[in-house]
């Protein structure tokens, strides 16, 4: 090792210095031998009165300055020859160290990206999303009426200013393809609240009316390939025009995390306010005026809902206001997740750390002769901590360099495997997960804490004074420990593990009510200009389901407006009439004739819904199984009777309002539950009403096909296109993809957990591996005798074994309390398991006993092997 | 830890002290370490002997100061040695330190004198 420049000064002086003591001693001995002495007496008795040679330059050395400096770079130099020395020590403790630090700086920047950048928007700490509660006052909402939220803005002075939004889909037609959009509608004061400023043309004021709109910066460079002349010109959102007012900035999204999926809405249009105040449709957001605490406005916003609750006790009775700062909201449900990968990989790291410690300390066993000579030449205990700690510094900052690169190589890997149409996968998507400046502080952090966790305990043992005159070494009581410690965390992170993969497999075998392969899916929505009543709406519907029956690749074809497994659902109240008289609540999905074929869902009882119902004929329904238990528990419900109500949305002058009609529906059939809302949620009542009868500008369409269904999509489209060559289509999936995406969170989950319970395992295993391999080599002597006094191979065989293996059982003691108590924070992606599972707990311990089982006897068989002879002679 | 007696313990001890006996032994010439030590040795009648371990921090530090500087000659025996001699600054320095010396000696025989006559 050299050092350049300013150290070559240093270097001559350290020759002077040498020089200088020479000439001492040189000097001492001629004036002896002058005095008589013998040459060689006097070269002895000159150095014996001169003392410690190597401490006198070191004290002089001190005298110079820089002495820290001086001693670090020694360190280093010495350290890195120490590394150098022993390649194998090397390798294996930095990449185990490289492991660590590579998995936790890689999660560590998914936490990044996910949890602490800020939202796009200027002080996003003061904004709160406010949510209306139901009636008991005990369950927020997510949406409130525009009269409410007009009343709260109105009233309220703790907030500076408030805006509403909903989101709303538009058929985005003209020039290409048409395409369905993300919108959303919001009052005009919204970007002005969130401190943005368009980076093209201006928001919208009041006094700019209905249609205009502001682009996102993808959809203006997707479609308009970023031409500014874009502003004032005319684009079409479901048949109508509007201006385009504006391009939002390209870090831009709102809203920050209700849109699953999608990064942003991609336009922005106003709102259209409705003025009935039963129906709740728009999501509030304020921003809290300046020295305002949030209590303060929880106490204004409570004094404004009681005075709402008095004038409009029909609706507003009992209604509380409450709030969530936005930031807050917008990472809720991701951040446990974040988290727990956190706390998941920080074992990981420990495991490392712990690993490393137990290679130093055998390191250090051989190298005890080296400490005891420098302790007894004079260095000091301190001295001697500062070199090894340098050297564990080198060794974590080797690490660290390699956990980098480790890490950049894992993170598209991360990113990869995030499911997709959730806000981890958003967000990673978003902003992107990069190693930024905060995870290049955060893995400088790491480097300087694994070298004291790993570094610390070895160094104190090796410089403890009591054996650095050789003394028997008791390492095994720190190593046995340490091992124990690898076996628990292992154990926790397989348990973990264990957990997520039983659910999953619990998810993939749930029935859920109709058969999933083969099923092409996709949404179709009809613009309300072009398809302004039902008639032309079923007409459209009509002409595409013919059309795909007729294809020879699909079995057959069908609509419904609620597909399952697709997380949406709508609910409706009904009442029975007659003797049972009573109110109920069910899912409501309006299908085509051949839906429950399609499907592969059973029917139970009496009749499906047919071609000969129509608009025309008496209205009818079909119930599931769940629904027929519920409210006609025992008995046949085919024959009986529901009142439901049907909601006529009615254009009006200042916007648009809610018409009920109840309308009597006779039960005609039974069918099987079908899991609406998702693989983990459990069936809910059903009923279906044919198309016909109530037509919808929204469908979703299922094909039943032949072949691979994914072949089909360009026939699909072309199919859709002939009917009419602007009606964009979205979402086009097949089942299968639905439902694997329905595990998708979990599948997550369970990889990274699984990646790092098995380098976990690993770990643990090299580590025990290479205790029982030290004890072994320690007690050849003894096994030797044991041998030669009549031992037989298999009684060295199981002492070997079972004094590793009673490690491990310590550890796997101490792991499953562990695992026992922190399992239950995974209890949210759990499905179908406790968190508590006996069977996984079971079986994860029996995993990690055998795997310790294996790595005790492979050293066990070695030291079994040994001849006695051989061994005796050892001595 | 160690209850080995450290070399700095003594540099410490000796600190005024030592830095005034090599100051003054260089006022006769310039010398080397070994003459310097050498000096004090037979100068005190063999009362002082200065340990390595301290005299060559100290040289090394008075020439950082600046009271000392250092030059390699040929001793009479031609054996090459880094020889120190006293700085203007030095010799300043060395009156100084001289004095506050004599100071210490009249202070501390001055407490001394009554508990001899007593005895």
């Amino acid at each position: 090792m050299k050092f350049h420049l300013p150290f070559k000064r240093r270097r001559e002086r350290e020759r002077e210095l040498d020089e200088e003591l020479r000439a001492h001693l040189a000097m001492a001995v001629r004036e002896r031998i002058e005095q008589g002495e013998d040459p060689a007496e006097a070269e002895a008795n000159a150095r014996r009165e001169f003392g410690n040679v190597p401490l006198v330059k070191e004290v002089t050395r001190d005298q110079w300055g820089w002495r820290w400096l001086e001693t670090l770079l020694q360190d280093l130099r010495y350290g890195l020859r120490q590394l150098r020395r022993n390649p194998g020590f090397t390798i294996v403790a930095v990449l185990t160290l490289a492991l660590g630090i590579g998995a936790t700086t890689a999660v560590f920047s998914l936490l990044d990206a996910v949890l602490l950048r800020p939202l796009p928007y200027s002080h996003p700490e003061q904004l709160f999303r406010l949510y209306p509660t139901d009636r008991s006052g005990r369950h927020t909402m997510e949406a409130t009426s525009y009269p409410d939220f007009h009343d709260w803005e109105d009233q309220s002075r703790t907030f500076e200013s408030m805006a509403a939004y909903y989101d709303q889909d538009f058929n985005f037609t003209g020039a290409d393809q048409p395409e369905r959009l993300r919108g959303l509608c919001s009052t005009p004061g919204l970007l002005a609240l969130l401190g943005v400023h368009p980076r093209l043309g201006r928001a919208f004021s009041p006094s700019d009316g209905r249609h205009v709109a502001l682009l996102s910066y993808r959809l203006w460079q997707r479609r308009f390939a970023g031409d500014p002349s874009v502003l004032g010109k005319l684009i079409h959102l479901d048949g109508w025009d509007y201006t385009v007012m504006g391009v939002l900035p390209q870090r831009f999204y709102f809203p920050p995390q209700e849109f699953e999926g999608e990064l942003t809405a991609e336009v922005f249009v106003p709102a259209v306010p409705n003025l009935d105040r039963s129906w709740n449709y728009v999501r509030a957001i304020g921003r809290l005026a300046p020295g305002v605490t949030a209590q303060q406005a929880r106490t204004e916003m409570g004094g404004i809902a009681a005075r709402l609750a008095h004038v409009y006790p029909d609706v507003d009775h009992g209604q509380r206001v409450a709030f969530g700062r936005l930031d807050r909201v917008a990472i809720s449900g991701t951040h446990e997740t974040a988290w727990m990968l956190f706390v998941a990989v920080a074992f990981v790291l420990l495991i490392a750390c712990a690993n490393v410690a137990n290679l130093l300390l055998a390191r250090d066993a051989a190298r005890e002769h080296e400490f005891a000579v420098r302790r007894i030449v004079g260095a000091t205990r301190s001295r001697l901590m500062r070199q090894l700690l340098t050297e564990c510094v080198l060794l974590a900052i080797l690490g660290g360099a390699s956990g980098v690169v480790f890490a950049n190589w894992m993170l598209p890997l991360v990113t990869y495997l995030a499911p997709q149409n959730t806000m981890l996968y958003t967000r990673i998507h978003d902003v992107g997960v990069h190693l930024n400046g905060s995870v290049f502080l955060f893995c400088a952090f790491l480097v300087v804490l694994s070298a004291m966790l790993f570094g610390v305990l070895p160094t104190w043992r090796a410089t403890s004074a009591e054996h650095s005159c050789g003394s028997t070494p008791h390492i095994g009581r720190i190593r046995g420990p340490l091992i124990g410690l690898e076996v628990a965390l292992s154990i926790v992170l397989l348990t973990g593990a264990g957990l997520m993969m039983r659910s999953l497999i619990r998810l993939r075998n749930v029935d859920v009510g109709f058969r999933t392969s083969r099923l092409l899916t996709l949404d179709v929505s009809l613009p309300a200009k072009r398809y302004d009543s039902a008639e032309k709406q079923a007409t459209f519907f009509r002409r595409v389901l013919g059309s795909f029956g007729s294809l020879p690749s699909v079995l057959s074809a069908a609509a419904v407006t609620n597909l399952p497994l697709t997380r949406t659902s709508t609910w409706k109240t009904f009442d029975i009439p007659g003797t049972h008289a009573r109110q109920g609540k069910a899912e409501y999905n309006a299908v085509s004739p051949d839906y429950f074929r399609t499907m592969g869902i059973s029917l139970l009882s009496g009749r499906e819904i047919m071609n000969s119902d129509s608009a025309h004929t008496p209205l009818i329904c079909v119930i599931s199984w769940r629904m027929a238990q519920e409210y006609w528990p025992n008995r046949n419900p085919v024959g009986e009777s529901i009142i439901a109500k049907h909601a006529l949305v009615m254009p009006t002058a200042r916007g648009t309002s809610r018409q009920f009609k109840p309308q009597q529906l006779e039960i005609v059939g039974v069918v099987g539950d079908v899991r609406q809302l998702g693989l983990d949620t459990p069936p809910e009542p059903e009923t279906y009403v044919p198309y016909s009868q109530w037509p919808s500008e929204e469908m979703s369409l299922v094909l039943r096909t032949k072949s691979e269904p994914s072949s089909l999509i360009p026939t699909v489209e072309k199919v859709i296109w002939s009917v009419d060559l602007d009606q964009p289509i979205t979402s086009v999936r097949t089942m299968d993809q639905w439902v694997s995406r329905e595990a998708a969170s979990r599948r997550f989950v369970l990889q990274l957990i699984g990646v790092f319970a098995l380098i976990a395992i690993a770990l643990a295993v090299v580590g025990l591996y290479g205790v029982v391999s030290y004890w072994t080599r320690q007690r050849t002597h003894e096994v030797g005798i044991r041998m030669a006094l009549g031992a037989e191979k298999r009684d060295v065989l199981r002492m070997v074994v079972e004094q590793g293996l009673k490690l491990s059982l310590i550890g796997v003691v101490i792991g499953v309390a562990g695992a026992f108590a922190l399992t239950r924070f995974l209890s949210s992606l759990l499905y179908g398991v406790t968190p508590t599972d006996l069977l996984t707990f079971v079986a994860v311990s029996l995993i990690l006993i055998a795997v310790a089982l294996v790595a005790c006897y492979i050293p066990a068989r070695r030291a079994a092997k040994v001849d006695p002879m051989v061994a005796l002679r050892y001595e | 830890m160690a209850k080995k007696p450290r070399y700095q313990n003594r540099i410490e001890l000796l600190q005024g002290t030592l830095d005034m006996l090599i100051m003054r032994t260089l006022q006769w010439g310039p010398q080397h370490g070994y003459g310097i030590s050498r000096a004090i040795r037979t100068g005190s009648d063999e009362v002082l002997t200065v340990e390595t371990g301290s005299l060559y921090p100290a040289l090394h530090r008075l020439e950082k100061q600046g009271w000392i500087a250092a030059e390699w000659k040929l001793t009479e025996n031609s054996q090459r040695a880094k020889f120190y001699r006293l700085t203007p600054a030095g010799r300043k320095h060395l009156v100084h330190e001289q004095s506050r010396w004599e100071e210490f000696v009249k202070a501390v025989s001055g407490v001394m004198k009554p508990a001899e006559e007593k005895s």
